[in-house]
């Protein structure tokens, strides 16, 4: 039951809308922390969840539980949303606060999902909550940036919802029996054009929601336009949406096609890996930076995936965690960066380090976390999927490895620009409080904690043997693994 | 025995009847009819819901099933949901209740006919007094709309007719019991029944027999409107599914194949024709053109998960076409339609309104926890099952085309400026809140109506 409470407390958000303004803010903090505290008592029970019988006549349930893939999630999720909350402006229109709630709510629940159309039922609702948000604070093109997200997405999700029926029918074909529960449809076996377009059809929607390149259209103005909590969000928690539903869904149904694409879907990866890095290579603009080294990042977790070996598939999940505490970081640190020099230009910004050492350092942390030293929590989730890439691919591990050379030049290019060097005279800008220092100070010990104690997450994602583990492991139904 | 099954039916008759007396008899300004009406319709509304189902009636000419009873629920409430929104004798004219209810009766023998005499009945019996009705308002929109309605219909009307003429030429009866051992359609056979599916096409709005619809919906008061939407579009709907998946059940292949590229033009006309209206009236008639397409994909993929699928989806379009147009009502005030600058900054206004046309927008762009979702998960499911890729990929095409139409509006509710004020009325509180929770609630929990349906839309013979 607890699980299902962790889905449905965010919805309290609701409450914002009956008490005056200046009580919303707290209203979402103590919604969101109360959900952190119920992920708390959750810690260590895998396996705990509901299933009901929620649409009988059609085979559908309402199946949530956790396990080693969903609980860490979870957990980011769950600490990612009070920070979310936290750093956003003290009075604002209590639909902002809501907004962020349904989108946790709605993440929370595909993470948790275990079977196939709750899954889908919470991957549609994330998009309506973001939607809302882009229209209304993502700036003057905020609308446009909204309709943009809502059709690629939806586009990706309709083209999904056949895929998802399809599913369905293919294994009450094979066995008599409708459901569309995960564990039982990993055992379907598909025949004929049915298996490649409704794999595609998975892919496209996952790829447009991490986002991946070549499908990554909505991403540079949602994140470059929207405010630096709501990028946060989308950056930290709802990227992950999408490379999970990889892990989630594909691994364990679609083995065989996956293994058939495999230097395919590698070479997409890699692509979009080199892409991202190179943009933010060349980025002027700092929050965009950013947002490309995110885009190469998911292709990196993709990659992890898509080799197809444990090693692989458990550093994928690593590093999704790992990312999302660091991009979340990230972003509010460039944050309070835009707001208190008022520019992103990296050309405008200069020696900030003599003028806001707490920023400065702390910027420091996060991109040295970014790109991947060791003893934080980039560098084990990077070892790993190198490690199944090796074994997979050693081109594209060569690739990857030249990235993360790219991946180290890019951010020591944005900390030296912005931080080091001579102080500009005009710059006037307070450094961080000491509520703030305590708000990235939490996360960022988190991130020092996975970079030294990685078995946190990797010596427990395997419990319960959740399907992708599994199948990557053990190959499908007793068949050759790597 | 025959009286007690079709009580529903009896209600309403006599419903019309005390109503129009009393219209006689009361004073111009009271608002009796319509209470008359009211408590008319929501009694058959209840004992449809009490009845227990039985086959055959008056020689197989009615067939009082649970599919006919859903039917009946579903008519009533579009006939309760136009009363709610024209209470108020000053503005619309004191028959109006009456012609509504007489409407809605129409509607309900077209659920029940299981024979093409009675079908035809049924369906005069609901156009008749919505040519009045359209034509009700006195300015030449509305006369217009009228006069569209009155020739398309008649022509409808007269195709339909010669179709039946044409079956029963060839086969010698008109009960489709009897058209149920038919294999082979010899040539006679094959136009009648080509007739009588473009006739009811006409009343559904399937493209290419569509093009009577936006100037109707415009013109006509916006109450008329509503009950045209859903009530006649579930009457149709029904008796074209009754006709062919229960009468011409064998030969699918006939219709089957030519009624899915009905339905793919039908979804995509629809919604692409909307995208560039800016009347939220006209905008939503296009969107009911699309939704008739929906309905037909499930009609057209012809099995058991499709029928199920064609009947489960005319309730959530219904529900969110209903709170639509009640959105509407509250906005136009005293004047008649709504543009889309109209919406400017409702969310300031009255964040109530903008919530509930909100969820009747998602609920038609089938997002989930609305009840359009399961209505295209269902027809998804209906399509797949027969094998009809074809169909289900042009669904997804289509709706993902009227994504552009149904959040413009939402989009229009958050912009900052000055639109117009609502001005509510008693009926149409209910009429918004009763259409928001329900589509609320099938969006959260659809099973009893899926149970429900499952039953009712089970023709034995269907694969």
């Amino acid at each position: 039951m607890q699980v299902f409470w962790l889905v449905l407390v965010p919805w309290a958000g609701l409450l914002g809308f009956v008490f005056p303004r200046t009580w919303t803010k707290a209203i979402a903090l103590i919604v969101s922390l109360f959900d952190l505290l119920l992920f708390t008592t959750l810690i260590g029970h895998f396996g705990t969840g509901v299933n009901w019988n929620w649409i009988p006549d059609l085979g559908v349930h309402f199946h949530l539980a956790t396990d080693g893939l969903a609980l860490f999630l979870v957990g980011l999720t769950t600490v990612l949303v009070p920070v979310v909350v936290l750093v956003s402006p003290r009075v604002e229109r209590p639909a902002y606060y809501f907004w962020i709630l349904v989108s946790e709510s709605a993440a929370l629940g595909v993470f948790l999902a275990q079977d196939l159309v709750t899954f889908y039922v919470f991957w549609e609702v994330v998009l309506i909550p973001i939607f809302f948000l882009l229209s209304g604070w993502a700036g003057d093109r905020g609308r446009a940036t909204a309709m943009r997200w809502l059709i690629m997405n939806l586009f990706g999700s309709f083209f999904m919802l056949i895929g998802v029926v399809a599913v369905g029918m293919v294994h009450q074909t094979e066995t008599g029996h409708l459901t569309f529960q995960l564990a039982s449809l990993a055992d379907t076996a598909f025949h004929g054009a049915a298996g490649p377009a409704i794999f595609l059809a998975f892919l496209v929607s996952f790829m447009i929601k991490a986002p991946l390149w070549p499908l990554h259209g909505w991403m540079p103005s949602a994140y470059g336009d929207s405010p630096p909590p709501i990028t946060a969000l989308l950056s930290g928690v709802l990227s992950k949406l999408g490379v999970f539903g990889m892990l989630r869904v594909l691994v364990p149904l679609f083995y065989p096609q996956m293994r058939a694409w495999e230097p395919w879907l590698m070479a997409l990866a890699a692509v979009g890996l080199v892409y991202g890095a190179v943009i933010a290579l060349r980025g002027r603009d700092v929050k965009m930076t950013a947002a490309y080294a995110s885009l190469s990042h998911m292709a990196m977790i993709s990659l992890g995936i898509f080799s197809l070996t444990a090693a692989g598939a458990v550093g994928a999940t690593f590093y999704m965690v790992a990312h999302g505490l660091m991009a979340g970081g990230l972003f509010v640190i460039l944050g309070w960066l835009e707001r208190g020099t008022g520019t992103r230009e990296l050309s405008a910004l200069s020696g900030l380090n003599r003028r806001l050492p707490r920023l400065s350092a702390w910027f420091q942390l996060f991109a040295l976390a970014t790109l991947g030293l060791p003893g934080l929590a980039g560098f084990a989730g990077e070892y790993m999927i190198f490690q199944g890439l090796v074994r997979a691919n050693v081109t594209v591990a060569a690739v990857a490895g030249v990235v993360l050379v790219l991946a180290s030049w890019y951010m020591i290019r944005l900390f030296q620009g912005a931080m080091q060097s001579q102080p500009r005279e005009d710059v006037t800008a307070r450094d961080l409080n000491w509520g703030q220092v305590g708000l990235i100070g939490a996360l960022g010990a988190l991130v020092v904690l996975l970079g030294i104690w990685p078995a946190a997450i990797t010596g427990h994602v395997g419990t319960l043997r959740p399907a992708p583990y599994h199948v990557v492991a053990l190959g499908p139904k007793g068949g050759s693994a790597r | 025995m025959m009286i007690p099954t079709l009580e529903p039916e009896f209600l309403m008759g006599i419903g019309v009847l005390v109503t129009l007396v009393l219209a006689m008899i009361v004073r111009r300004r009271s608002n009796v009819a319509y209470w008359s009406g009211l408590v008319f319709a929501v009694a058959a509304g209840v004992r449809s819901f009490t009845l227990h189902p039985v086959t055959h009636l008056a020689g197989g000419m009615m067939v009082v099933d649970s599919y006919g009873l859903v039917v009946n629920v579903m008519v009533i409430a579009a006939v309760v949901a136009g009363l709610l929104l024209s209470f108020d004798t000053e503005r619309y004219t004191v028959e109006f209740p009456a012609l509504i209810l007489l409407a809605g009766l129409g509607g309900m023998i077209m659920g029940l006919a299981a024979n093409f005499i009675l079908l035809f009945l049924g369906l005069e019996l609901l156009s008749l007094p919505l040519y009045i009705l359209a034509a009700s308002r006195r300015d030449s929109l509305s006369g217009e709309a009228g006069l569209k309605y009155l020739l398309t219909g008649a022509f409808s009307s007269g195709v339909l007719l010669f179709g039946m003429a044409l079956l029963y030429g060839a086969t010698g009866t008109v009960t489709f019991i009897n058209y149920t051992t038919l294999h082979l359609i010899p040539v006679l056979m094959g136009s009648g029944l080509a007739l009588v599916v473009v006739g009811l096409s006409y009343k559904l709005a399937i493209v290419p027999f569509h093009m009577w619809v936006p100037d109707v919906y415009e013109g006509s008061p916006t109450p008329v409107t509503t009950f045209m939407a859903f009530g006649t579009k579930v009457a149709a709907a029904a008796a074209l599914l009754r006709v062919l998946a229960f009468g011409f059940s064998l030969t699918s292949g006939v219709w089957g194949l030519a009624l899915g590229y009905f339905a793919v033009l039908t979804m995509l006309a629809g919604n692409l024709l909307a995208l560039p209206q800016r009347d939220l009236k006209r905008l939503l008639a296009w969107s009911g053109v699309g939704n008739a397409g929906y309905v037909l994909v499930g009609i057209a993929s012809h099995t058991v998960s499709g029928a199920q699928a064609a009947l489960f989806y005319l309730l959530p379009y219904g529900m969110a076409i209903v709170l639509a147009f009640g959105v509407i009502r509250v906005l136009e005030g005293s004047r008649e339609g709504a543009q889309l600058d109209d919406l400017t900054g409702l969310v300031h206004r009255d964040p109530w309104l903008a919530a509930a046309f909100s969820v009747a927008l998602l609920s038609l762009a089938g997002i989930p926890l609305t009840a359009g979702f399961f209505g295209k998960f269902y027809l998804i499911k209906g399509a797949l099952q027969g094998d009809q890729w074809g169909m289900a990929i042009g669904l997804v095409v289509a709706t993902l085309v009227s994504l552009a139409v149904y959040f413009r509006p939402i989009q229009y509710m958050f912009r900052p400026g000055e639109g117009r004020s609502a001005q509510w009325s008693p009926g149409a509180v209910v009429v918004v809140a009763g259409a928001a929770l329900v589509t609320l609630f099938i969006g959260v929990y659809p099973e009893p109506l899926v149970h429900y349906v499952t039953q009712a839309a089970t023709f034995t013979w269907l694969r």
